[in-house]
């Protein structure tokens, strides 16, 4: 669970020696950089396969899941050290509630990170969503505006695109690469809508995209290692992917009180109000006070007056 | 009108002075003239139509709650200068309601006798022998009335003319017809001739000879006669007919027209002409008569009669030719018409003078105040010591009330309302009487009923509250009430201290109990110092239903948040006209933010898709812990010029409210909260103004811009929707925000004695509401904006609309209480 002592990483002996070999090099690759620990968010719908992503990377069954029982009810850190190297993943629960993006959940998400990563950086987050939806709708636009709005825009900076049940066979007529890229392609266009990037500003926003399978069915290959109808083995991918983005020379997100709280408007304008407060004496209730002067003076006697 | 209840409010005035210096003063005005009180012409019977017709409803705009009922008596004023007019408000201790004004005509000197008293009439007669009106008494109606009151028979043959010495004085006659000779013309003169108001005998009247001779001898020294008789003739049934053949005054010709103030002057002794005098002596007299008179009429003051009005007048002289006596009396009407119509209802026009030269001079006892009265009564009516302290009284009195100024009805009613809205007595009189000392001088009386200064009440009630299983037990029945004092009136100068305890339930008070305690300050700045500021100071409690929890179209019912304030309150109100003014203070409170069942809430809940409800929404308090407390500045000023215009509110007003936190209280709450409202009324169409005209349509725009910087609690959020931001939505129903702007216009057009009108409402919350803590705006699922318009009708105080909200596109009937604006 999220408060316990970082565990050491032993779930990583279990993967096949292959992708083992993989992840070393790329451990080592950021131990190079300079980088001790890497912090992951993994956002999305619910029931995209965010938790089952999780537990593939670390190599065990850290966060439950369950086919049918919907939904992580809170956020959960895992976080595993290898040979000084931390990796904190934080799982999250789904954003959509009732057909509308939920506050609530955004709330209880930004709350966790600033009970436990308060004053850190995050370093990538994962947007995960499904390979074998055909459709890009609204509520997909919303996530990502809620996302930005809570976060800022300069996370699409550390962000990548995980799509899961990348094992299926495409629709006729499409060949697997086509189908995935236009898949990715509209995806990535409504994350560019929701985040409100524009189109020049889309080079600066190289959004990868991974795809996950997490399924046990998983084909693998000669060294054991779970591939994609490509032929990739998916989780060094995934992983390599992530060490790029966390070292694609962009900040990683602080975690402050500011992005916990969202920007608080009770303390905008703060230091103008005595100059407000001067402007509308003079401005305001003096000339309404010359009004009534004026009023005064033009009242209509009576004849008799 | 009821001119039934006259005769109740008629007061007996001894105004035999006044007759007397009329009847000397005619000997001071020299001039000419076969007759010797040739300018007496003077005299009153006040038309009643004239006092009536200034009485029109003066109701004040945005007058007190109150109805008035004026229950007026006009009633001819008597022929002494010193009519009198009594106002008279009653208001019942309890019922606060009633609101009456007593019109009384003073009786005259000769009125006094003249009727069924008999026995002074002679003298009294003797004296007011100039006029040539005379009132009876009620007492003398009231007599002749009587059906037992038989008359007499003449006893003679029919058809036969008799000498007025020849009629018996043991009898009573029956007049059956009157009848005016103009020997001159040799007809008769019409009954609406304005001679038949000078004799004080009708036809179908029952008269004993003294009272024909008396009536005779009136009319021979009122002036307007060079000649006249009163014959009666025998009719076959009893019954006698009077004929009252005349020779009319006349006089040369005039071409100047001098109207002037004669109140108050000294009256100079008449001197007796002597009957052996030679004709020398006597162009001596009448020389020194003149020059008296001129120097009389340098003396006088300026009158107020207009410039135009006197040269309607002139006009009238010059058309006639020669001045007659019935012209004359038209010029007395139609100045007196003007003063009774101006509101100077003891004006009257005392004596014509200067006859037979170019000039006529109008001379006039406006009636100047030569003294100003405040009396308090006890509960009998005995005059006692009061309470009050007299400058509080006198500042509410107009300056035209004053020493020295000339008497108006309308500035006595504005003192009576102005008194009245000190809500110290229980009745006030504002009663003009003649000044005895003064001869033409009125005493304005104002006479006072002070209310009891300590009061308090206590009122209880019963409530049953269904208890388990929806049936009444014993321990449900609640006793609840109310627990009120008050001390007015302190010291005096109207401070007041007043307290209530309510609570529905004085065995467990805690749940709910609304409590205020306020002690109110007037004339902060002294009472004679014209600056009128009042201090208030309350201890108070309310509590609310907080509209910003509130759900937008669609969304199921929003759990209520409830919010409490308790705490205390000063300020300083300076008022400046009767609706404008400037409020600052300071405020210090506690709020508590409750739900449904009385639990402290810190956060506003929502009900969860899944149908549960869920207690972490939008904070409540600013500190987060449902519990706030503040202290805070607050400043209103108020500028507001509308008047009523024929029953149509026309002007404009503005309201800047200011609330400055001083960060001072949980959380330190340093704001500015601000809100600006602007309203104009627009008239559409020149009207006249008066009683009884169509009012003006009118375009009423109306703009409220609210905002806050700094800290802002939810309960401060400004909230768009309800009836009295954007109709058609309901409360909060659009958003609550730290920014909003609302728009609306309305056109009313007058139909009947109501209007109609048509209405646009906007309300917008300038992209604000993200801005106040939680989004409760979005959290509740509002659009933030919206707009509405429709149509309605005012039935009273109720307004009858049909509002269409655009956000939904539907429309809705609602009734409403009250104004929008």
């Amino acid at each position: 669970m999220a408060g316990e002592l970082v565990r050491e990483w032993t779930a990583i002996q279990q993967f096949p020696a292959a992708t083992q070999e993989k992840l070393v090099d790329l451990l080592g690759k950021l131990k190079n950089q300079d980088v001790n620990t890497l912090t992951i968010l993994v956002m999305g719908k619910g029931g995209v396969g965010k938790s089952s992503t999780v537990n593939s990377i670390i190599g065990e069954r850290v966060v439950t899941v369950s086919a049918f029982q919907a939904e992580t009810p809170r956020p959960v850190m895992v976080s595993r050290s290898r040979s000084g190297f931390t990796l904190n993943i934080i799982d999250t629960p789904g954003l959509v509630e009732g057909g509308y993006v939920s506050d609530q959940v955004l709330d209880t998400i930004k709350s966790f990170l600033g009970r436990f990563l308060l004053n850190k950086t995050i370093d990538v987050l994962l947007y995960v969503d499904r390979l074998d939806t055909y459709r890009v709708d609204n509520l997909d636009k919303q996530i990502v505006k809620a996302i930005t709005d809570s976060f800022g825009k300069e996370i699409w900076h550390k962000a990548m695109v995980v799509l899961t049940h990348a094992q299926l066979s495409p629709p006729d007529a499409l060949s697997y690469e086509e189908f995935f890229s236009k898949r990715s392609e509209s995806l990535l266009k409504c994350v560019r809508q929701g985040a409100r990037i524009s189109k020049k500003d889309a080079k600066n926003f190289g959004i990868p995209v991974a795809l996950v399978e997490n399924s046990g069915r998983c084909n693998k290959n000669e060294h054991d290692e779970k591939i994609l109808p490509t032929g990739t083995p998916w989780i060094p991918n995934l992983v390599h992917i992530i060490t790029d983005v966390s070292l694609n020379g962009k900040s990683g997100i602080l975690v402050d009180q500011k992005l916990i709280e969202g920007p608080n408007a009770n303390d905008r304008g703060k230091v103008f109000i005595p100059l407000i407060l001067a402007l509308q004496y003079f401005f305001v209730i003096k000339p309404i006070q010359k009004w009534i002067k004026d009023d005064v003076a033009r009242e209509s006697r009576p004849a008799w007056d | 009108m009821s001119s039934s209840a006259a005769p109740a409010h008629l007061l007996p005035l001894t105004s035999s002075a006044a007759s007397r210096r009329r009847c000397s003063k005619s000997s001071a005005t020299a001039s000419v003239s076969r007759l010797h009180s040739p300018e007496s012409i003077v005299q009153s019977n006040l038309p009643s139509a004239a006092l009536s017709s200034s009485l029109q409803n003066p109701k004040p705009s945005k007058s007190p709650p109150f109805l008035l009922n004026y229950l007026i008596s006009p009633k001819s004023l008597g022929p002494s200068a010193a009519s009198c007019i009594l106002f008279h408000l009653a208001k019942p201790v309890f019922s606060g309601s009633g609101y009456i004004f007593n019109f009384g005509g003073g009786g005259g000197g000769g009125q006094g006798g003249g009727g069924g008293g008999g026995g002074g009439g002679g003298s009294d007669g003797g004296e007011g022998g100039c006029f040539w009106t005379r009132i009876f008494s009620p007492a003398a109606i009231a007599k002749d009335d009587e059906p037992q009151q038989e008359w007499d028979s003449h006893g003679l043959p029919a058809n036969i003319v008799v000498q007025l010495n020849k009629l018996s004085g043991f009898k009573k006659y029956k007049v059956s017809e009157i009848l005016f000779l103009d020997r001159r013309r040799g007809s008769t003169v019409g009954t609406e001739d304005s001679f038949f108001e000078m004799v004080s005998l009708r036809p179908g009247g029952i008269y004993t000879k003294a009272q024909l001779q008396k009536e005779l001898e009136t009319l021979a020294t009122c002036g307007m006669f060079e000649k006249v008789d009163l014959e009666t003739k025998t009719n076959p049934d009893g019954t006698i007919s009077i004929t009252i053949p005349f020779l009319e005054s006349t006089w040369q010709s005039a071409d100047r027209f001098r109207c002037i103030n004669v109140g108050l002057m000294p009256q100079s002794k008449p001197i007796e002409m002597d009957p052996d005098m030679t004709e020398k002596e006597r162009l001596e007299y009448y020389r020194s008569q003149e020059k008296d008179y001129r120097r009389r009429i340098e003396r006088s003051r300026p009158c107020l009669l207009p410039i135009p009005v006197q040269r309607e007048i002139l006009q009238m002289l010059r058309q006639q030719g020669k001045v007659s006596a019935r012209l004359l009396q038209r010029i007395r009407d139609r100045v007196q018409q003007w003063y009774h119509e101006n509101g100077y209802a003891c004006a009257q026009v005392v004596n014509f003078g200067n006859l037979n030269t170019k000039e006529v001079v109008c001379e006039v006892v406006e009636g100047d105040i030569t003294q100003l009265v405040i009396q308090f009564q006890d509960k009998l009516g005995n005059i006692c010591e009061g309470n009050t302290q007299f400058p509080v009284i006198k500042r509410e009195l107009p300056k035209q009330l004053r020493q020295g100024q000339v008497f108006n009805i309308e500035a006595g009613k504005q003192a009576l309302r102005n008194i009245n809205s000190l809500a110290l007595f229980s009745n006030i009189e504002v009663n003009p009487r003649p000044d005895e000392k003064n001869e033409g001088g009125i005493i304005v009386e104002v006479k006072l009923k002070e209310l009891e200064q300590k009061s308090a009440e206590v009122s209880t009630e019963w409530s049953i509250v269904p208890g388990r299983g929806g049936r009444p037990t014993l321990a449900s029945i609640q006793p609840g009430g109310t627990v009120s004092f008050e001390h007015r009136n302190i010291k005096g100068l109207n401070r007041s201290l007043l307290g209530s305890v309510t609570t529905s339930n004085f065995l467990n008070p805690q749940d709910d109990l609304a409590f205020k305690l306020e002690y109110v300050h007037p004339y902060l700045d002294g009472v004679y110092n014209p600056r009128n500021r009042t201090f208030r100071a309350s201890c108070f409690n309310s509590r609310k239903l907080s509209p910003v929890f509130t759900g937008g179209p669609g969304i199921e019912e929003v759990p209520p948040i409830w919010v409490d304030r308790a705490g205390v309150k000063a300020n300083i109100t300076e008022n400046f006209t009767r609706q404008s003014k400037f409020t600052y203070g300071l405020v210090m409170e506690e709020i508590t933010t409750r739900d449904e069942s009385s639990h402290i809430a810190a956060n506003g809940q929502r009900v969860l898709p899944s149908g549960g409800v869920s207690a972490d929404g939008p904070p409540t308090t600013l500190s987060g812990t449902g519990v706030d407390r503040m202290a805070f500045l607050q400043a209103n000023i108020t500028r507001d010029n509308t008047k009523f215009l024929n029953g149509a509110i026309v002007g404009e007003r503005n309201v800047f409210q200011l609330d400055q936190g001083l960060g001072i209280g949980s959380k330190f709450p340093f704001f500015n909260r601000h809100q600006l409202t602007v309203t104009r009324f627009l008239q559409l169409k020149q009207v006249e103004e008066g009683a009884g005209k169509p009012p003006p349509p009118v375009l009423v725009l109306h703009g409220h811009y609210g905002g806050c910087v700094g800290d802002l609690p939810s309960y401060d959020a400004f909230t768009l929707g309800g009836p009295y931001s954007v109709r058609g939505y309901n409360m909060g129903e659009l958003g609550a925000a730290r920014n909003i702007l609302e728009l609306a216009a309305e056109l009313r057009i007058p139909i009947r004695n109501t209007h109609v009108y048509v209405f646009a409402e906007h309300g917008n919350d300038l992209g604000s509401s993200k801005d106040v803590k939680g989004n409760p705006t979005e959290v509740y699922r509002r659009m933030g904006h919206g707009s509405s318009y429709g149509a309605g009708v005012k039935l009273g105080l109720v307004r009858a609309e049909y509002a269409v909200d655009q956000n939904s596109g539907t429309g809705a009937i609602f009734f409403r209480f009250g104004e929008r604006f």
